[in-house]
C-alpha cells in the first residue's frame, strides 16, 4: 500500500522554475565572483610537521651535546637548604640563647569518624587537632628573648576495638 | 571541503535540482516568485562558501533557513502566507504540472498534512535524499526523519484512496 501511495506522489511532476531564474543566479554567481575575489581571507592554521620536526630534533641534539642536567646539585641544594633554615639550626646558629618554653594551645580538635588505613587490622578513629606552637629561647649573657609561633595540625589515628 | 562542480556545470547541477528545490521551499513560502528567490539566495550562499553539491543536506538546509529568514523578516507577509495558506494561491499556481482529478485530490491531502511531515515528504519523494540526509538537513536523527515519512503517508491514506 505504502508502495503505491510512494509510486502515485512521484508521478506528480513539480512545476518548472521560471526560465529566468538561471539567469538571475548566474548573475548573482557572477557578482559573488566579483566581490568574493576582493575578500581578503586568512590562512587557515596547519601545523608544519617539518619545520615541528626540525625544531624538536634541534632541541634534542642540543640537550645532548650541552649534556643540561635538570637535578638538584650539591651548591643548589645547599643554596635551598639555607633558604628555608628549621628552628633547630636557627637556634644552633645562635649558641648563647637557650631554649626557655614552648607553649601549645589547641584551638580546635575535631573527630572526623573511623576510617581503615591500610595495613592495619583494625579500624582507627581520626581526630584533627589544629594547635598554635610557641617556641621561645632567651639569650644567656644579654637576657634578650626570642620567640617564634606557628599553627600546625595534627592528625591522630586511635585504635578502635570492637566488644 | 572543495566544489566538485565547476563554475561551468553548475547549470547542470542547478537544472536538475532547481524544481525540487522550489518545490521545498515552496512549503514555507507559498508565492512561486518567493520560493525561487529563496531558492536563488540559498544557492548562490551555497556556492560561495564552496561547499559539495554532493553535500545535498547542506543544501536543503539552506533553503530552509533562506526560507524562514524570509518569514522573519516580513512578518505581515508570513501572516498573510498563514491566512491564505492556501486556497486562491494554491489553485491560481500549482505546484504541480498537469494534475488530474485523483492527483488534485492527493495534492490537496499532501497540503493538509502537518508542516514536519509535509517537509520530509517533499524532500523524500521529490528530491530523492536519504532519511540520513533528510536527519541532517532538519536537525533530526535519521529515525525520527523516517518517523515522520511515515505517519506523512498513514495520514495521506486515510484521506487518499488511489483510483
Amino acid at each position: 500500500m505504502n508502495e503505491e501511495l510512494e509510486n502515485e506522489l512521484k508521478k506528480l511532476r513539480p512545476v518548472r522554475p521560471s526560465a529566468e531564474l538561471i539567469s538571475r543566479v548566474e548573475r548573482a554567481l557572477a557578482d559573488a565572483g566579483e566581490t568574493g575575489a576582493k575578500i581578503i581571507r586568512p590562512e587557515r592554521f596547519r601545523v608544519n610537521w617539518l619545520g615541528l620536526g626540525l625544531g624538536l630534533a634541534a632541541a634534542a641534539t642540543f640537550l645532548i651535546l650541552a649534556r643540561v642536567d635538570f637535578r638538584p646539585t650539591e651548591k643548589t641544594k645547599q643554596t635551598n637548604v639555607s633558604a628555608t633554615p628549621s628552628l633547630q639550626q636557627k637556634a644552633a646558629a645562635l649558641p648563647n640563647y637557650q631554649a626557655t618554653g614552648l607553649t601549645q594551645v589547641v584551638y580546635s580538635k575535631r573527630d572526623e569518624g573511623l576510617v581503615f588505613p591500610r595495613g592495619a587490622e583494625g579500624p582507627s578513629r581520626r581526630v584533627r587537632t589544629a594547635k598554635r606552637e610557641t617556641f621561645r629561647w632567651r639569650d644567656r649573657q644579654s637576657g634578650a628573648q626570642l620567640a617564634v609561633s606557628y599553627p600546625t595540625e595534627e592528625v591522630t589515628l586511635i585504635p578502635v576495638s570492637g566488644q | 571541503m572543495e566544489n566538485v562542480a565547476t563554475h561551468e556545470d553548475w547549470k547542470v547541477c542547478f537544472s536538475e535540482l532547481a524544481p525540487g528545490l522550489v518545490l521545498f521551499a515552496r512549503q514555507w513560502v507559498r508565492s512561486p516568485a518567493d520560493a525561487e528567490d529563496v531558492v536563488q539566495d540559498a544557492f548562490v550562499r551555497f556556492w560561495r562558501r564552496n561547499l559539495s553539491i554532493k553535500n545535498r543536506a547542506l543544501l536543503y538546509a539552506a533553503v530552509r533557513s533562506a526560507a524562514l529568514d524570509l518569514i522573519r523578516r516580513d512578518n505581515r507577509r508570513a501572516r498573510r502566507e498563514v491566512e491564505v495558506f492556501g486556497e486562491a494561491e494554491r489553485s491560481v499556481q500549482p505546484q504541480f504540472e498537469q494534475l488530474d482529478d485523483s492527483q488534485r485530490q492527493l495534492v490537496a491531502a499532501l497540503d493538509h498534512l502537518p508542516r514536519d511531515q509535509r517537509e520530509v515528504l517533499v524532500m523524500k519523494i521529490w528530491n530523492e535524499l536519504t532519511f540520513a540526509e533528510i536527519g541532517e538537513a532538519l536537525g533530526v536523527s535519521q529515525n525520527t526523519a523516517a518517523s515522520r515519512y511515515r505517519y506523512g503517508l498513514a495520514a495521506l491514506k486515510k484521506t487518499f484512496q488511489p483510483q
